[in-house]
């Protein structure tokens, strides 16, 4: 750098303009806001599960849904807060959340492997791909925004704040899509449900990084 | 002098309110305490860029910093952003003037002073991570040369420096 440090310190303070920190609850609000347009949108589009409308949601949906649900809240907490950086800050909430979350995929796992030994069928239909699908597209709502936020802010651990950002998305859109489709199987919600999850939190870790770098 | 955290934590508070003076004088502290922060991690003629680059970022990102914390740990964790970014240049430019022969023959100099600065963090290094980074990262072998130099397998390579790379910005981004 071709200047001096004091010449520096005087152009910085010279250009200082009033800036509005970057507040938690903003930033959650804004999150919530991209679950909210998400879940409007898938369900204006395909409309709600029957049950749903009757007024008696199955015990699954409620599970499942609910669990993504606070997924996603939890890991869009934590990356929401990682745009204002400390050293020492801890945010690990979001992780005993996912291990809760994880329990889907492995009993759906258990669940087949027990069907598989006894020469029965699995459950598995691979047109139930479609929930994937959904649950993808409507993550990106939430992925934009969070995006959008991160960049405002000044993450440091953009690996971290990627792979978060999409467990948020991930779950964003599958707690959308859980509110239509009409399976209550744990093998269709451990299984596709689970891996949009999983696989917009590896989206989000390989692509993040480079849009929010610094 | 460095100012107290309460004092620091008020400065950043007004200058994020557009107080000129408040922030000259936050400033001039951050760039004392910069300065001592990476005297201890860097060659002394790299400090002042260090320091610039991170009075740079800080002024960026200033509406990041939240006036309810203290103020340490976020200017440390803008610091420590700015070192990781900073050795990932020092890398780079190790690889490309020993990719370039001309350069390399004209002068030693950059890539010397590359691996001073990586050989005081290498030493926490477990020999065989510090072995394939030399190898691969400043030495610029290939994974298959590398492999036949030093007796690892191909694939042990590729996990010794991405294990070596990570555990050294661990290293590094300890307050």
């Amino acid at each position: 750098m071709p200047q001096s440090t004091d010449d520096l310190i005087a152009g910085l303070v010279d250009e200082l303009k009033p800036v509005a920190p970057l507040q938690q609850m903003r930033g959650m609000l804004l999150a919530l806001g991209a679950l909210a347009l998400g879940t409007a949108g898938m369900l204006v589009t395909f409309g709600p599960r029957a049950d749903l409308v009757a007024g008696q949601p199955d015990a699954m949906l409620l599970l499942s849904a609910g669990l993504f649900l606070v997924l996603c809240l939890a890991s869009s907490w934590a990356v929401v807060d990682m745009a204002r950086p400390a050293v020492g800050t801890r945010r690990e909430g979001w992780g005993w959340t996912a291990l809760m979350a994880a329990v889907f995929p492995l009993a759906a796992l258990g669940a087949m492997a027990v069907a598989w030994l006894q020469a029965r069928s699995s459950g598995l239909d691979s047109t139930d791909v479609n929930c994937m699908r959904y649950g993808l597209a409507w993550s990106l709502v939430t992925f934009l925004v969070l995006t959008l936020w991160l960049r405002r802010g000044a993450p440091v651990a953009l690996g971290r704040a990627g792979l978060l950002t999409g467990v948020a998305a991930g779950s964003a859109g599958i707690f959308a899509v859980s509110l239509y489709c009409p399976h209550n199987d744990v093998v269709h919600i451990g299984i596709w449900h689970g891996l949009t999850v999983t696989l917009a939190g590896l989206a989000g870790r390989l692509a993040l990084p480079r849009l929010i770098a610094w | 002098m460095i100012a107290d955290e309460t004092s620091l934590a008020r400065l950043a508070g007004l200058a994020q309110r557009g107080d000129k003076q408040a922030y000259a004088a936050l400033l001039g502290a951050a760039r004392h305490w910069l300065a001592r922060y990476f005297r201890s991690k860097t060659l002394p003629h790299q400090i002042d860029d260090l320091v610039q680059d991170t009075l740079l970022s800080l002024h960026r990102k200033l509406a990041s910093y939240d006036p309810d914390r203290p103020f340490m740990p976020w200017l440390a964790a803008i610091a420590r952003y700015r070192f990781v970014d900073h050795l990932r240049l020092v890398y780079r430019l190790a690889e490309d003037e020993l990719a370039d022969d001309h350069a390399a023959l004209d002068s030693d100099e950059p890539a010397i002073t590359a691996r001073i600065s990586l050989e005081r963090l290498f030493e926490s290094l477990p020999a065989a991570q510090q072995r394939a980074i030399e190898l691969v990262k400043i030495e610029g072998l290939s994974i298959s040369e590398a492999s036949a130099s030093c007796g690892q397998s191909e694939s042990l390579i590729k996990v010794n420096i991405h294990r070596g790379l990570k555990r050294l910005a661990a290293i590094v981004e300890r307050a």
